[in-house]
């Protein structure tokens, strides 16, 4: 019986016919080949760098003399593991807050009887159209005694009007029958919104937590500006420090290459291994951004 | 709360709305609280433009003095034409590059390599300008363990002597502002994509084999039909980056070196040596008019640019 269904369906099966590739298409595919290694070949090179122990790396695409003594002093050396410990911990409270301002923010700018909510949403907007500058910010910082605290690196980013308007963007989709009822219900504002809006923007919340984690994780400028004392220094300051070769801790058994090529994979590692899962939100945020209204 | 209570008294409706939103203005007030701090007391900084100031002493009234001394100043002048033409021209060129590989991109049969080739093109854009600036630094490193150097003595270009040495390509006044656009290609071209690739997956396929019936070959399907599609959205890119002009910094700072101040000095990283390196004691009042000046332009650039927007296509930017 199943037999026979194979032979039936086989014959009225749809099958496409395996199309002779076109010139163009094929030349199309290696420019896209081509397109991928110059992508790639810059960060496998400092990958494959950083495994080798040996230092005449040459045009060789693997490593020579195997070998992971770059990554192990890394971990190792507290002036190297401390800058990467801050920089996690500053990701995940940065991201947090960042969330939390945006979401707050966007939840009061859909009210859109409630009295002052235009000198709100006006006070926000013009922050996109002008800016204090690099200097007095430095000099406020540093007035109210910012500078040398996490707290330097955390403000500025958590603030975000653009990811803010995305979120209101976002919350404006949401049914407004949906508060009503809930407020007819006896619900408090607080209670709606941990209950009903953050549960139903929960793509939302993945997209602009991933812009905020990357804009952390990444951040420089922040603590080259606030941040003096090197205790609190991230892993990108420490990274470039190694790169200008000033703050290279004085180790044994490997090259100073070597080390700065390890420095660099690990300053990308924690993104490499997130990316291929999360990259559908990464790009989900900037189409959200594109159809603002 | 007391002045609430009061406005009830006089005006019932407002007062009423207030009260219903009690719970609203408290959710807002740490959102304000960041906004004063981060961008309001900033603002106000802004007056120490008209004054000398160390930081330390207190400070003196000038006048427009820091602003005569910042038109006076070559460095200044350098650093604003500087901004315009790196930003410019990397706009320009990061545009046209994410235009051709979009439309490549959409023309390709091979689905999983066409995902598997957008994934990988978008990765650069997510690393830091510091590790983007140490690949570089050491893949063009002027030496027999930089790679591309080693590539250029293989074929035979240079050989490291001193009659024809590594080329350092990030030290070298000619080099530098090309290499600067190569980078900027390499990080961003890919992620410039997606707006694109949205675009081009919105055209109706109907076009196209209509198109095709009509006996329209694939480059004139692209010319006809991809290209026009493309117009609205390419404007598009060009205004909102070209709002962002004047914002350039970190890119510049962490690429540029002592010897290449000439090609690379921007206003922001002008700003910043003026003020943190300049080896003696700083006057912010200087480099807060330094500030106040690419403030202005910036500003500017946003309110041409929301105007090009809302004629072009109806909505504006900001």
């Amino acid at each position: 019986m199943k037999e026979e269904n194979k032979v039936i369906d086989e014959r009225y099966v749809y099958k496409p016919k395996k199309r002779k590739l076109k010139p163009f298409e094929i030349i199309n595919g290696i420019i896209f080949v081509i397109i991928s290694l110059i992508i790639i070949v810059p960060i496998w090179k400092v990958l494959v760098d950083s495994l080798d122990a040996k230092t005449a790396y040459g045009l060789n695409l693997l490593p020579q003399t195997f070998s992971l003594v770059g990554y192990k002093i890394i971990v190792t050396t507290e002036s190297l593991y401390r800058p990467f410990i801050i920089s996690i911990v500053t990701t995940l409270a940065g991201t947090f807050l960042g969330l939390l301002l945006s979401t707050l923010g966007a939840y009061v700018l859909i009210q859109y009887e409630m009295p002052l909510r235009n000198l709100f949403a006006n006070l926000l907007l013009f922050t996109m159209l002008f800016n204090g500058g690099m200097i007095p910010t430095y000099l406020v910082y540093k007035q109210l005694h910012f500078t040398n605290t996490l707290l330097a690196v955390l403000i500025p980013l958590s603030i975000n009007v653009y990811n803010l308007v995305l979120m209101r963007n976002f919350f404006d989709g949401i049914p407004k029958g949906l508060f009503e009822a809930a407020a007819i219900d006896g619900c408090s504002p607080m209670r709606i919104f941990i209950q009903i809006v953050l549960p139903l923007s929960k793509a939302a919340l993945a997209s602009i937590g991933l812009m905020f984690a990357v804009g952390f994780w990444n951040d420089y400028t922040n603590y080259k500006l606030y941040i003096t004392d090197s205790k609190w220094y991230n892993f990108q300051m420490k990274l470039r420090g190694m790169m200008l070769g000033s703050d290279l801790p004085t180790a044994s058994g490997v090259s100073e290459n070597t080390l700065k090529n390890s420095a660099v994979m690990v300053a990308i590692i924690p993104f490499m291994i997130i990316y291929p899962f999360c990259q559908q939100y990464f790009v989900k945020g900037v189409n959200i951004g594109a159809v603002k209204e | 709360m007391s002045k609430k209570k009061k406005n009830q008294v006089s005006s019932k409706p407002l007062s009423a709305r207030i009260y219903n939103h009690r719970w609203f203005y408290l959710m807002f007030l740490p959102v304000l609280v960041f906004i004063i701090v981060n961008n309001y007391l900033p603002m106000l900084g802004l007056r120490y433009a008209w004054y000398n100031y160390n930081g330390v002493k207190e400070p003196v009234f000038v006048g427009w003095d820091n602003f005569a001394k910042m038109f006076s100043k070559a460095g200044f002048w350098r650093a604003f034409y500087n901004t315009l033409q790196l930003s410019i021209i990397k706009l320009i060129l990061n545009t046209f590059a994410a235009v051709i590989i979009s439309i490549l991109l959409n023309e390709m049969v091979n689905l999983a390599f066409k995902k598997f080739t957008q994934t990988l093109i978008y990765l650069p854009h997510f690393m830091s300008w510091v590790v983007t600036a140490s690949v570089f630094g050491l893949i063009l490193a002027p030496t027999d363990q930089g790679l591309v150097n080693t590539i250029l003595k293989a074929i035979g270009v240079v050989d490291g002597t001193a009659e024809s040495p590594y080329i350092y390509f990030l030290g070298s006044k000619t080099w530098w502002r090309p290499v600067y656009y190569v980078i900027n290609l390499w990080k961003d071209t890919g992620w410039g994509t997606i707006i694109f690739m949205a675009t081009l997956a919105g055209i109706s396929p109907e076009l196209y084999e209509a198109a095709q019936i009509d006996g329209a070959g694939r480059w004139q399907r692209m010319k006809y039909i991809t290209l026009p599609s493309l117009a609205n959205t390419i404007i598009t890119v060009l205004i909102l980056n070209l709002a962002k002009v004047m914002n350039l910094f970190e890119s510049v700072f962490v690429l540029m070196n002592d010897i290449v101040v000439e090609q690379s000095d921007v206003l922001a990283t002008y700003i910043y040596s003026q003020t943190f390196n300049s080896g003696t004691i700083p006057n912010f009042g200087y480099t807060t008019a330094v500030g106040l000046a690419r403030s202005v332009v910036g500003c500017f650039l946003v309110l041409v640019c929301n105007y090009a927007s809302k004629k072009t296509r109806g909505k504006g930017i900001v």
